[in-house]
Formats: C-alpha cells, structure tokens, sequence
C-alpha cells in the first residue's frame, strides 16, 4: 500500500506450503500477480497447480506461508473469506454449474445471495454476462442440456456476473472435446484483452502465446522457472522445464 | 421354450414373459378382492370393520404428525452429520447412534414414559423459573403449569415414533447430502457463499430430490411401525383390531381387516414411491 511497487501486485504469494498427509503438494512456493495481468501455470501431473490455484481463494487452507489478495490477508483469521471469494471468479475443470437451476438462474444466484442485488438488477446483469460469452439463448436451459463447451461459457459468465476483480481458471477446457475448446479458449482470451487479472493453469500453448503476459512452470511442489512465453517456451534455462516442454508440444 | 430364450452371451439372462408376469400383485389384488366383497357382504366382516375403523384416523394422524418432526429432525441431525463442528457433528451422531440400537417398541415406551414426562418436567420447572421474572411471568406461568396428566397418550406415541425415525431421516438426509459432487460445495463457495447459503441454495436442494424415494420408503416404514403404539392403548387399527378380537374371538375377521387396511395403505404409497423414482430417473 506505502510502497508503489505494491500498488500494481493483486496477488502475492510468499512462502506458501501445503501438505494433504504425507504428500508434499506445496514446497514454499512464492510469486506475484499485477493487476492486469495473465499468469499461465503450466506443470506435469501433481505438480501442485491446481492446489496453488484454490490456495489464491482458500478453497485449500495454506500450512504456511502468506497470500495477499488485493492488499487483504487471506490467511488471517479475521478475514471474511467469502467477502474475498466474491470478488475472486474461479473456473473449474467439471464446469461445476449447479444442475437443478437453469442457466440463467446459476448466473444469478450468487448476485442474489451474495451480492444482494436486487432480482431485475441481477437478471439484467446475468443476461449481459450470458451474451458476453455468446449463448444468450440458453438462459432457460438446464446445465444438462448443454454441450461441455457451453457448459463452461456459463460457468465464466457466472463467476464474471459478481463482477471479480480476478479470475481463476483450473484447466478449463481439459474436460471438453476437442472441437469445443476453442470457443472456450476465445472467451478467455476476450477476456484478457480487456484486462482482466487472470491466473490459468492450462496447457494451450496458443492460448498462452496469445493472452499470457508470464508463465510459471511448477514440478514438484515448486515453481521451477517463470518468465514470458517466449522465453519458456523458447529457451527454457531448466532442463525439466525443456524435457516437460518437448513432453507437451512433441 | 422359457431355456431355449436365455442367451449365453446375455448379462441377465431374460425370462420368458409367463415367468416375469407380476404373480404377485395378482394374489394380492384376489385377497383384496375377497376382504372387501365380506366387508359389503359377510355381516361379521361388516361389524369387525365398522370397530376398526375408526382406528385408521388414529393410524393416519399418529404417522403424518410423527414422520414430520421426523423429518425436521432428521435433517438437523443429518446437517450435524456432515458438519465441521465438532459439537454439532458428535452431538447428532451419537443421537443417531442410540436409536438405531434401540428397537422401536423400546423408544416409544422410553419416548411416552421417560421422555416426555421428564421434558415436561424440566419446562415446568424453567416455568416456575420464570415467573420470577417480571419479562418472563407470563410464559413461564404458561410452562409452569405443564403437566403429564393433559398429555395425551398419543402425543407421547408420536414423540416416541418421531425419536426413532428422525435417526433414519437423519441418515438419508446424510447419504443425500454426501451424494452431491465436491465441486459444488466448491463452485458456491468460490462465488463467496458461506456454508449455510450454500447448503441451503445448492446442496439442499438437489440433495432433496435424490432422497425423495427413501424418505417415501421410510413413510411407508413409519405407517408399519405406528402399529406399535397400540402398547400405549392408543386406538388406532391395530390397537381396535385387538380389541375387537378379544371381545368376540373372530381371529380372522378382525386380523385380516387390519392386515388389509395396512396393506392397501401401504402399497398405494409404494406406487407413489416407484413413480416418483421413475421421474427423478427420466428427469436426470
Ligand atoms: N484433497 C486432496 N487430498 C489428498 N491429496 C491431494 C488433494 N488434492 C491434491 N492432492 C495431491 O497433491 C498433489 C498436487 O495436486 P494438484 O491437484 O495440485 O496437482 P496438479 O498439478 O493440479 O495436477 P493435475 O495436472 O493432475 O491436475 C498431488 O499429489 C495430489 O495427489
Ligand atoms: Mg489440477
């Protein structure tokens, strides 16, 4: 806050360890957001992405270590975590859209719920997010009835219509078809050309090329190397970043 | 013919239609058949379902008041079994163990004999409390004056009957809630719900609807076991089935109108269940 370096970092991350039993999923890991930035996290299998990722909104509480999400102190007893959720999105691999309520109604609930606006306010705000991400015309549908990549366009519409300050997105398009992952993939890179902050564990290379302003490649628990997409992708300096690389592009 | 129609290569081997034919419910519907023709046509019939049934209010009243405290309380006792909170979690499992070690006929007698009487007691005793207080006369003259004697001897069977069976309800509450996919306890608290709001909104919700078939099952459980509060003398179908045998000794008439009276209850209700099942599995 004093000090304008800060002024720019959303998200920091400072030393953070997590253990689920014996499996070490995070080793002291440590790296920062700025506001408007997209951070890709690429990582073989059980590398600790995705536990980094839902460490940023406590969906898995840190054994040690410090988050700073938007100057707040996620870790910190005192915090209201819901009020932090709310103004971080999260995207999720299955999608996770809530079955029972139509479209329109997932993309409203939490701005009813949480948000407390009003029913007009929030439908108004839902059907906006909904055409945002180009499917308008199945507000009334069901989850159910929907393709997988649909599914996932409602699910970003959903967490965009609490009006986030970051968006988190676990793998987004791993669980879809092929011929799918594209229309997810140019939500998202929408997305970040206006300048959303943005941290992404993904594996579309064009994607990351278009959208990503820094990757981050993780093995083990730890972040291995960061820098630009061209730089990891070009020339990597760690020798398990290159042999991940040649795994994935081949 | 039926074993020259299953197939080896078959999962189930499939029965020839004769087989597979509800036998069943033709026996069934013949022995229905026969105990309403006597109860229009047999005089004695007649006179042993003219005393029961009276009883079938009692029947009715008893099961729907006590299997809808059973249903609130099972669903606090099954938020308990799936909470974090160490008080809550081990106060309703150990209710939950309790009663389903217990029989039911020993919870209605403890239910009509122990418990009541004593949570009687207890409010009285707070009444008397209270009326110290100048705010808290008015009601406590009102608890004060609560006594055992102006409790009705049905009011204790459906207390007991809600005991036992809000421990079932509890557990399907339970296996329903866990029944839901992780992520979308995950998904509403990502969007910055708390627990409650997003049980309530989320999980509850579709929690319910997959239930629906085993909170019917237990209705047509708890219609069956309402015929243990004839031990209290409430007069319901079994209580007045009983009695009307030992004042005429006609064992048949009086035990096979009771049993048909349950049964028809009993397998309507069980249609309904199938049929909502059928809906849920249509509407997944
Ligand atoms: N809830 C959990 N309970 C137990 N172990 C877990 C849990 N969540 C993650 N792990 C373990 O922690 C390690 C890191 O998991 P994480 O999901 O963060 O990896 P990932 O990099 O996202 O992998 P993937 O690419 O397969 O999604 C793995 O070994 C995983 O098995
Ligand atoms: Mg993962």
């Amino acid at each position: 806050m004093d000090d304008n370096q800060d002024q720019d970092v959303i998200i920091q991350i400072d030393h953070v360890t997590k253990s689920f039993g014996k499996i070490h999923a995070l080793k002291g890991v440590s790296t920062t957001v700025k506001r408007g930035e997209v951070l890709v996290i690429i990582g073989p299998s059980g590398s600790g992405k995705s536990t980094l990722l839902r460490c940023i909104n406590m969906l898995e509480f840190p054994d040690s270590g410090q988050i700073m999400v938007d100057g707040i102190p996620v870790m910190h007893k005192a915090t209201n975590i819901n009020a932090v959720r709310a103004e971080v999105g999260m995207v999720f691999q299955q999608f996770n859209l809530f079955p029972h309520l139509t479209v329109l109604e997932n993309v409203i609930l939490a701005q009813r719920v949480v948000r407390k606006r009003k029913r007009e306010e929030a439908e108004q705000i839902a059907l906006q997010q909904l055409k945002h991400v180009g499917i308008p015309e199945k507000a009334n549908s069901y989850p159910g009835e929907l393709s997988g990549g649909q599914q996932q366009r409602v699910a970003i519409a959903r967490a965009l219509a609490m009006n986030p300050k970051i968006m988190l997105f676990d793998e987004p398009t791993s669980a879809l078809d092929p011929e799918m992952i594209k229309e997810v993939l140019d939500v998202m890179l929408a997305l970040a050309k206006e300048g959303m902050t943005m941290v992404v564990v993904s594996h579309e290379m064009g994607f990351t090329r278009a959208a990503a302003n820094r990757v981050v490649f993780m093995d083990m628990g730890k972040i291995v190397e960061e820098g630009s997409p061209d730089s990891i992708f070009k020339n990597p300096t760690e020798e398990r970043t290159r042999l991940f690389l040649s795994q994935i592009l081949h | 013919m039926s074993t020259e129609k299953i197939g080896k290569g078959r999962l189930f081997p499939s029965v020839s239609d004769m087989e597979k034919w509800p036998w069943w419910a033709l026996v069934i519907a013949l022995a229905a058949v026969f105990i309403v023709f006597n109860i229009f046509n047999s005089a004695s019939y007649q006179d042993a379902f003219g005393f029961i049934r009276e009883g079938i209010f009692t029947t009715i009243r008893v099961t729907l008041t006590a299997y809808g405290i059973a249903i609130l309380g099972g669903l606090f006792l099954g938020l308990g079994r799936v909470s974090k909170n160490v008080f809550y979690y081990n106060f309703a499992t150990l209710y939950v163990e309790l009663m389903r070690g217990i029989p039911m006929l020993v919870i209605i007698l403890y239910g009509a004999f122990v418990v009541v009487p004593l949570g009687l007691e207890i409010a009285s005793g707070l009444g008397t409390w209270m009326t110290r207080f100048p705010l808290l006369a008015g009601w406590g003259a009102s608890l004060q004056h609560l006594d055992i004697q102006n409790v009705d001897m049905s009011a204790r069977a459906i207390a007991g009957l809600a005991m036992g069976y809000a421990a079932f309800e509890a557990e399907v509450f339970r296996a329903g809630i866990q029944s839901i996919e992780r992520g979308q306890m995950e998904a509403a608290r990502s969007l910055g719900m708390n627990y409650v709001e997003a049980m309530r909104y989320v999980i509850l919700p579709q929690a319910f609807s997959r239930v629906l078939p085993p909170l019917g099952n237990d209705f047509i459980a708890i219609l069956k076991d309402s015929s243990l509060i004839s031990v209290l003398a409430v007069r319901d179908i079994t209580q007045l089935g009983k009695l009307y045998r030992a004042r005429t000794f006609s064992s048949f008439e009086a035990y096979n109108t009771m049993a048909f009276l349950y049964l028809s209850m009993t397998i309507s209700l069980s249609l309904g269940v199938k049929f909502i099942e059928k809906r849920l599995r249509r509407g997944r």
